[in-house]
């Protein structure tokens, strides 16, 4: 064996150890707990194995009878969906005038939207509390929609007004001199040209708002307006008593952005890319 | 630029935005100041000056919650991105199953705060959780509770996201991408090789993305809440505790001017982290 090649197997050792290292620490505890959720309580507090054994589906099923956490993960849909439906077409609508035309105090806007962007939110929870309560939207359905339409608008919309300026603007100027209004240009040209950009910026969006559990949690104080985010909470402290209905609840709340992250990966990072570097 | 006729089509298109951005943006930052300087319980609200910021000044919990807060950031910043880093330079050669380990790696970025907390305080228990499985197997066994020891709680809290590496990982595969190939070849022809070619070339041009990351990590620490909350409440003797947590307790017993100055005093260091490591980083201007 020759030293250079040598030294070539070495590090390729070292370069696949270190990403086996990264994986493992990655989803270790994470695929430990899923694997756990259909392990008996008795075999989880004894601690015993890696494996289920005896295989069981009895945590998934006290988490749909004691817990009804379809309840919580239908109202975590409704949020996520309504939630990006409503933040998309809002940043469509003003990404587009704000992308494409100049008039005072276009910049100050656009600045102030990618402020709002970076700053922890968290900051302004309490003020946030009082104008949902003010506004008769507290502990309401329509309420979270609406606010969680408002708390992922910055992000949209800096995802898709960096879209629209790279776009060249040849079938717009097509369209206005074939006479075509405004809102009908908005809706037949710049929609299905965004196509990429809303696909991005729903994907992100609809992970973020199904995992929130901080407004969440400040926004709702009935049972059947909380997310699945509050429910799992609320395992953590009655852990004791349904280990299992625990750990498949929360095996449950990952699946869903995981299984669509793996199915869109592209707009995912995409998303975070440009979210982050423009 | 504006035909007369387009005024009303724009302005219709921009009041959703507006409106929404102003309710829910604008208007809470105004009130936040506004009661930051205030007694404020939502019915009374009386101006009281800088007493607000005083009393949290001289509050112990504060201290603690700001260096529980830079200890978590320091680990995001020392920790998470140099590693994320990493991965993302080793992925960026698109060796053999890069894109498998890319999707694994990034996985633990899309669980929410609230399904991770549920795995660690699963992972850390004293009785059955797997650390203290792995300890064993190396000759350290012991039942050690992690989260409930005053001197293991901050650093069983911090190991829950250092070796969440997913977001450094493709922001810096995806500047690594940008790079143009020519720099390596003329590199290579300079005679640099393997690890050097990274050090002097990719590391430099990584500038504006590391600078990133490190933004993003630090504003996404200073707000750090959902795992805290969930797994130790602060505690155990309020040695996990954070900031956003602190302003969470002053809201929840009714002190809503002091939850809304330390809110201000959360949204003010994020200003100035915005300012200061766009600075230090150049971020925005193109590399060389």
């Amino acid at each position: 064996m020759n030293l250079p090649s040598f030294r070539q197997s070495l590090s390729t050792l070292a370069i696949y150890s270190t990403l086996a290292l990264a994986a493992l620490v990655a989803l270790g505890p994470t695929a430990w707990v899923m694997l756990s959720s259909f392990k008996t309580a008795r075999q989880i507090f004894s601690g015993s194995g890696l494996l289920p054994s005896p295989f069981t589906l009895q945590g998934y099923v006290d988490a749909f009878a004691q817990v009804r956490l379809h309840e919580y993960l239908l109202n975590t849909l409704v949020y996520a969906a309504g939630g990006t439906l409503g933040a998309l077409t809002v940043a469509t609508l003003a990404a587009y005038p704000l992308a494409r035309y100049r008039f005072a105090g276009r910049n100050t806007l656009v600045a102030l939207i990618s402020l709002a962007l970076a700053l922890p939110v968290v900051g302004l929870a309490v003020p946030e509390f009082f104008i949902m309560r003010a506004l008769g939207l507290f502990d309401t359905k329509w309420g979270l929609i609406i606010f969680y339409s408002a708390q992922l608008f910055p992000l949209s919309f800096v995802i898709l007004r960096s879209f629209l300026l790279s776009l060249p603007t040849d079938l717009e100027e097509a369209a206005l001199i074939d006479g075509a209004g405004y809102f009908r240009i908005v809706l037949q040209i710049i929609v299905p040209l965004c196509r990429p950009a809303l696909a991005t910026a729903a994907v992100v969006a609809f992970v973020i708002i199904w995992n929130d559990f901080f407004f969440a949690n400040l926004l709702t104080t009935s049972q059947e307006n909380q997310n699945a985010q509050i429910a799992l909470a609320g395992f953590r402290s009655q852990f004791r008593f349904n280990v299992t209905g625990a750990l498949a609840g929360a095996t449950l709340v990952m699946l869903v952005p995981i299984v669509v992250f793996l199915a869109l990966q592209r707009q995912v990072i995409a998303g975070l890319t440009a979210g982050s570097t423009k | 630029m504006i035909r007369s006729g387009m005024r009303l089509p724009i302005a219709l298109s921009l009041a959703p935005g507006v409106a929404l951005f102003a309710t829910f943006f604008v208007v809470p930052f105004a009130l936040l100041v506004t009661s930051s300087f205030s007694e404020w319980s939502g019915l009374e609200f009386r101006f009281t000056g800088l007493e607000n910021f005083q009393r949290m000044l001289a509050d112990f919990v504060f201290w603690r919650a700001a260096g529980n807060t830079v200890f978590y950031s320091a680990v995001g910043v020392f920790v998470q991105v140099p590693l994320g880093c990493l991965i993302g330079i080793i992925l960026a050669q698109k060796i053999r199953g890069w894109k498998v380990f890319r999707a694994i790696i990034f996985v633990p970025w899309v669980i929410s705060g609230a399904a991770f907390a549920l795995v660690f305080s699963m992972f850390y228990n004293p009785r059955f959780g797997l650390l203290n499985d792995i300890l064993a197997l190396f000759g350290f066994a012991s039942r050690h509770d992690w989260l409930f020891d005053t001197s293991t709680a901050r650093f069983a809290i911090a190991g829950t996201f250092a070796f969440v590496l997913g977001f450094t990982m493709i922001v810096v595969m995806a500047e690594i991408a940008s790079i143009p190939k020519e720099l390596y070849e003329a590199a290579e022809c300079d005679g640099a090789q393997g690890w050097r070619l990274h050090r002097y070339i990719t590391l430099p041009l990584l500038r504006n993305a590391i600078g990133t990351c490190v933004l993003i990590r630090l504003l996404s620490d200073i707000g750090l809440f959902d795992i805290v909350y969930i797994l130790t409440l602060g505690g155990p003797n309020d040695s996990t505790v954070t900031l956003a947590l602190y302003g969470y307790r002053a809201y929840l017993s009714g002190e809503w001017g002091f939850a809304s100055a330390i809110g201000s005093t959360i949204l003010l260091i994020g200003l100035v982290l915005i300012l200061s490591v766009s600075r230090l980083f150049r971020l925005g201007e193109r590399a060389q």
